[in-house]
């Protein structure tokens, strides 16, 4: 595949720029605050966030610290991740100011950026040294992405509908009891690693055959499933519509705290495990990147991330943390080798370059 | 001198003004091009949109590659072949087609009597509740929206309730083609009326007070004096109902439960979630050339509303 | 006289089922506004106006509404003479190419609103205005332009020739026949029409949310934005706000002008 080998040149190319940059730059990252000549400071900078009980966390953890600590103002801006996507990409390739200093984005929309050539440098920062190999985006040279958090798609159920106890497998989800009452992201994500397996495939034969998953999930079509977002999943538990759904452990946990029966787990097959990060668009001022970049140092903080973390119930990428006590122990929070065991981890790159077709061939299924 | 002014009303003077202002800028031999005048700024300003158009017409000719996220630098028809070859557009588009026809028939039978009854009624009491009740929907967010017609419709929501006490089941009454076109049918309802009331209140009463002096009853008035005479608002709501719903994107995702896909949900995926601007351009290009040819169609079958009374005014 | 109570009969059957289902979202909404619970219930759960007070300590909130207001300002003061003199340049004269001219005048219809965003965002991205108000309010008005023209355009037959024959014989300019004639004639359409575009840009979101950044979110983008997991009574507050002040500004649009007669048959 020349074409493979074009792009690595490529990125390697952008990296080592990068890298020289950073050496330019090293001057007031090296020398310690005291004698740095810092940037000028803006008045405030503009951080996308997802809304609700992400942004609170966000907040409370590391955008209030940071105002305290440098005195900028951090404005969020809650369009969505895919949403705000275009408009990032339209202002870098149009040389205008991109509308946003720092994206919070899944790893996967991340990686698209990265690839495209929109994101900053950020190998950097200082505090990447205490970080986890989980905060290194995989498959990408560099740090075009910091990656500041794993979570899991987890099988959330309403226990009072499955009166013998939690279900054990995706394959309980074709309980003819269950028709109708379940509910998967409308773009199949998170659902169709582990539909490979409970298929009877193998995660190896990921992208080259995984005619398995589309068994599987046309067998889970004739089940009718809803398919939504983070809120149509909570109103629908909320309203008695269904009865299990393939989400987020955050979405699951918020909807508990919120007094809905709700209980999740990763069943036999395994569940999908992925990250988010935060990245820098290019195209800002130079003072601007400097505070945007710090904003990411700053995230990187324990401190930082054990309040951001604690809110959204998901495991960091510094060592050290402390889980929050309602989810010592929880499948949703892998802490040690054998949590990640039952966990399905494909590469972003794996991922970013296939995705669209898996998205259309799961709409093709669940739209026929 | 400075009498007669004082004495000339200021407001003639203006008009006066103005009249020889617009006598110059606009003699009366240019009489014929005044129509094209009036146009123009509503013609420049839908040109934004085709200068979008244009735009995004040239990504629809590259193709996405996923090992940059960039589009192509060489020009292909690749993503029309797509489109019209892979099955799961043809069935959004056939959905989004049959929706929109049934839409705008449903849509159209019950706005007639409603705006008929808005404009015709003696209490202007009701007439102001009418108006008003055709603007509460617009204020409640599609988010929000779904949410009301869950409590109403949803499996424990009010109907089946209601169904529950005469002993039927619960049943789904959400999340299915039906429910899209009946949320289309809600959304479209005050579009439709408030097109086709301006039409009717041009139609005098004393006309049917006539014809059903004339012994004709009330249906057949309706059938040969109302509705001929409504043609120029029927067509016009009939147009606005039609392409909107055809090119809806909001309902589809809030009552389809995800399954029931229009064409802009098609679009909004592509632009959206798996970054290909090329295939979300070409979709939208050939959506809008569908929805054209169905306009022109319109005016093929049931005249151009308004401009076939041009023809016989002048 | 039994004709005529069928006639009315079947007239209220329609408007009836229509009422109920125009309103029944809204009203399941308004009540849930004023529950005492965390979720969005019909009937409500207790109430109180806790939501209400959670809503008027959001100052983002507040400012987004007057974007809104401003957008919403823009789009209508824009629309009413672009789409009065298109409508009754369509419904009076005879206009070579007329068909296609409308073909092309109902663009804004026919592009899905998702293209129409993204091809704007491009455009105003090019003459660097985005983050600016006016452009959101512009590409409120031109997506929504049909309906100003073609509530002119269904009014127009309210135009009488004969009349205008007749002031032109009186000496009427033609600047007067237009002020004085043509354009009293199409006021019905040019009423609802200008509500229409007010209301629809108070409240337009998708193309909105292209146009728009942090700085100058417009309240509707702001809603959909905020809600991610759980979706809260709050928002149900905000609708009522919302049409509250419509209802408000329907009102005082009814003082000044009268509603009424504009939409009353003659």
């Amino acid at each position: 595949m020349s074409h493979e080998k074009f792009l690595t040149t490529e990125i390697r190319r952008r990296t080592l720029l990068a890298s020289m940059a950073a050496v330019g730059a090293s001057a007031t990252f090296g020398t310690g605050k005291a004698f740095a000549q810092e940037p000028e400071k803006p008045a405030e900078i503009i951080v996308r966030a997802w809304g609700g009980s992400w942004v609170d966390s966000l907040k409370a953890g590391v955008s209030d610290s940071f105002t305290k600590a440098t005195g900028i103002a951090v404005r969020h801006d809650l369009t969505e991740d895919n949403e705000i996507q275009p408009k990032v990409w339209a202002a870098v390739a149009q040389n205008r100011v991109p509308p946003i200093h720092i994206n919070w984005d899944t790893t996967t929309n991340a990686t698209k950026s990265a690839l495209r050539g929109v994101t900053e440098d950020l190998s950097d920062l200082p505090n990447l040294k205490n970080t986890t190999e989980l905060a290194k985006p995989v498959g990408l040279d560099g740090y075009p992405i910091v990656n500041t958090y794993g979570y899991v798609y987890v099988l959330a159920y309403r226990p009072s509908a499955f009166p013998n106890g939690a279900p054990k497998s995706w394959k309980d989800l074709l309980d003819p009891k269950l028709k109708g009452r379940i509910a998967l992201y409308n773009d199949g994500i998170g659902f169709h690693f582990p539909a490979q397996v409970a298929g009877g495939g193998k995660l190896e034969d990921i992208p080259g055959n995984m005619q398995p998953a589309w068994d599987f999930i046309r067998q889970i079509k004739a089940q009718e499933p809803l398919l939504g977002e983070d809120p149509d999943f909570t109103t629908w538990f909320q309203k008695g519509e269904i009865d299990a759904a393939c989400t987020i452990s955050t979405n699951a946990r918020e909807a508990r705290k919120n007094g809905i029966e709700l209980a999740w787990v990763v069943p036999e097959e395994g569940a999908k495990f992925d990250t988010d990060g935060l990245w820098i668009p290019k195209g800002l001022p130079e003072n601007e990147l400097y505070w945007a970049k710090q904003y990411i140092n700053h995230a990187l903080t324990k401190e930082a991330q054990q309040v951001w973390l604690d809110g959204l119930g998901l495991p960091g990428v510094v060592p050290g943390l402390t889980p929050p006590a309602d989810l010592v122990g929880d499948p949703s929070y892998p802490t040690t080798e054998e949590d990640f065991k039952h966990l399905i981890r494909i590469s972003s790159k794996t991922q970013v370059e296939n995705e669209s077709q898996w998205f259309g061939k799961f709409k093709e299924i669940m739209q026929g | 001198m400075r009498k007669s002014r004082v004495a000339y009303p200021l407001t003639w003077r203006v008009m006066d003004g103005l009249e020889g202002l617009a006598a110059r800028l606009w003699p009366a031999r240019f009489e014929k091009g005044l129509p094209y005048l009036m146009l123009a700024p509503a013609v420049l300003l839908v040109g934004i949109l085709v200068l979008g158009l244009v735009q995004i017409g040239d990504s629809s000719l590259r193709v996405l590659d996923t090992s940059t996220f960039l589009m192509s630098e060489d020009l292909t028809l690749a993503n029309y072949h797509r489109a019209l070859t892979e099955s799961f557009f043809a069935t959004v588009a056939g959905r989004s087609l049959l929706g929109s026809v049934i839409v705008t028939i449903v849509t159209l039978i019950f706005a007639f009597p409603y705006a008929y009854l808005m404009v015709r009624t003696p209490s202007s009491a009701l007439r102001k509740l009418l108006l008003v009740a055709l603007f509460l929907p617009f204020f409640i967010g599609q988010v929000v929206r779904a949410y009301g017609w869950l409590i109403i419709l949803g499996n424990q929501g009010m109907v089946n309730e209601a169904l529950g006490l005469v002993g039927v089941a619960p049943m789904r009454l959400l999340y299915n083609y039906p429910a899209v076109l009946f949320g289309l049918v809600q959304y479209m309802l005050p579009f439709a009326v408030l097109m086709l009331a301006p039409a009717l209140t041009a139609i005098p009463a004393e006309l049917e007070s006539a014809a059903s002096s004339l012994g004709a009853n009330w249906l057949r008035t309706f059938r040969h004096v109302v509705l001929p005479l409504a043609r120029p608002g029927l067509v016009g709501a009939g147009l606005v109902v039609v392409t909107l719903s055809l090119t809806d994107f909001a309902i589809p995702a809030i009552l389809g439960g995800g399954t029931q896909d229009f064409i802009a949900n098609a679009i909004y995926d592509q632009f959206f979630r798996t970054s290909d601007q090329g295939m979300g351009a070409t979709l939208s290009l050939m959506l809008v050339a569908v929805g054209s040819l169905l306009v022109g169609l319109v005016f093929m079958l049931f005249g151009a509303g308004t401009l076939a009374m041009t023809g016989e005014r002048k | 006289m039994t004709g005529s109570r069928s006639k009315s009969a079947v007239i209220w059957a329609f408007v009836a089922t229509a009422l109920v289902m125009l309103s029944a979202p809204t009203i399941v909404v308004l009540g849930a506004s004023f529950t005492a619970g965390n979720i969005i219930t019909f009937p409500p759960e207790g109430l109180s106006l806790k939501w209400y007070g959670a809503i008027l300590q959001a100052s983002d909130l507040r400012q987004a509404f007057v974007r809104s207001l401003i957008v919403a300002t823009i789009c209508t003061l824009v629309s009413i003479p672009v789409g009065t003199l298109a409508g009754i340049a369509l419904a009076k004269y005879r206009v070579r190419f007329a068909r296609s001219i409308q073909i092309y005048l109902l663009l804004p219809f026919t592009i899905p609103l998702i293209g129409s965003g993204i091809g704007m965002m491009l455009v105003f991205g090019n003459m660097g205005v985005l983050g600016k108000l006016w452009p959101v309010g512009i590409a409120c008005c031109v997506i929504n332009l049909p309906f100003m023209i073609w509530a002119v355009t269904a009014s127009a037959s309210n135009l009488s020739p004969d009349l205008e024959l007749a002031a032109a014989n009186c000496g009427a300019p033609p600047l007067q026949r237009f002020l004085y004639i043509t354009l009293p004639a199409v006021l019905p359409g040019v009423i609802t029409g200008s509500l229409l575009m007010f209301i629809l840009a108070l409240n337009e979101f998708l193309v909105s949310l292209l146009l728009v950044d942090a700085r100058s979110v417009t309240l509707p983008v702001q809603i959909y934005n905020s809600i991610r997991s759980i979706i809260t009574p709050d928002l149900a507050a905000i609708s009522v706000v919302f049409i509250a002040s419509a209802a408000i500004a329907i009102a005082v649009l009814d003082r000044l002008v009268g509603l009424d007669i504009f939409l009353k048959s003659k």
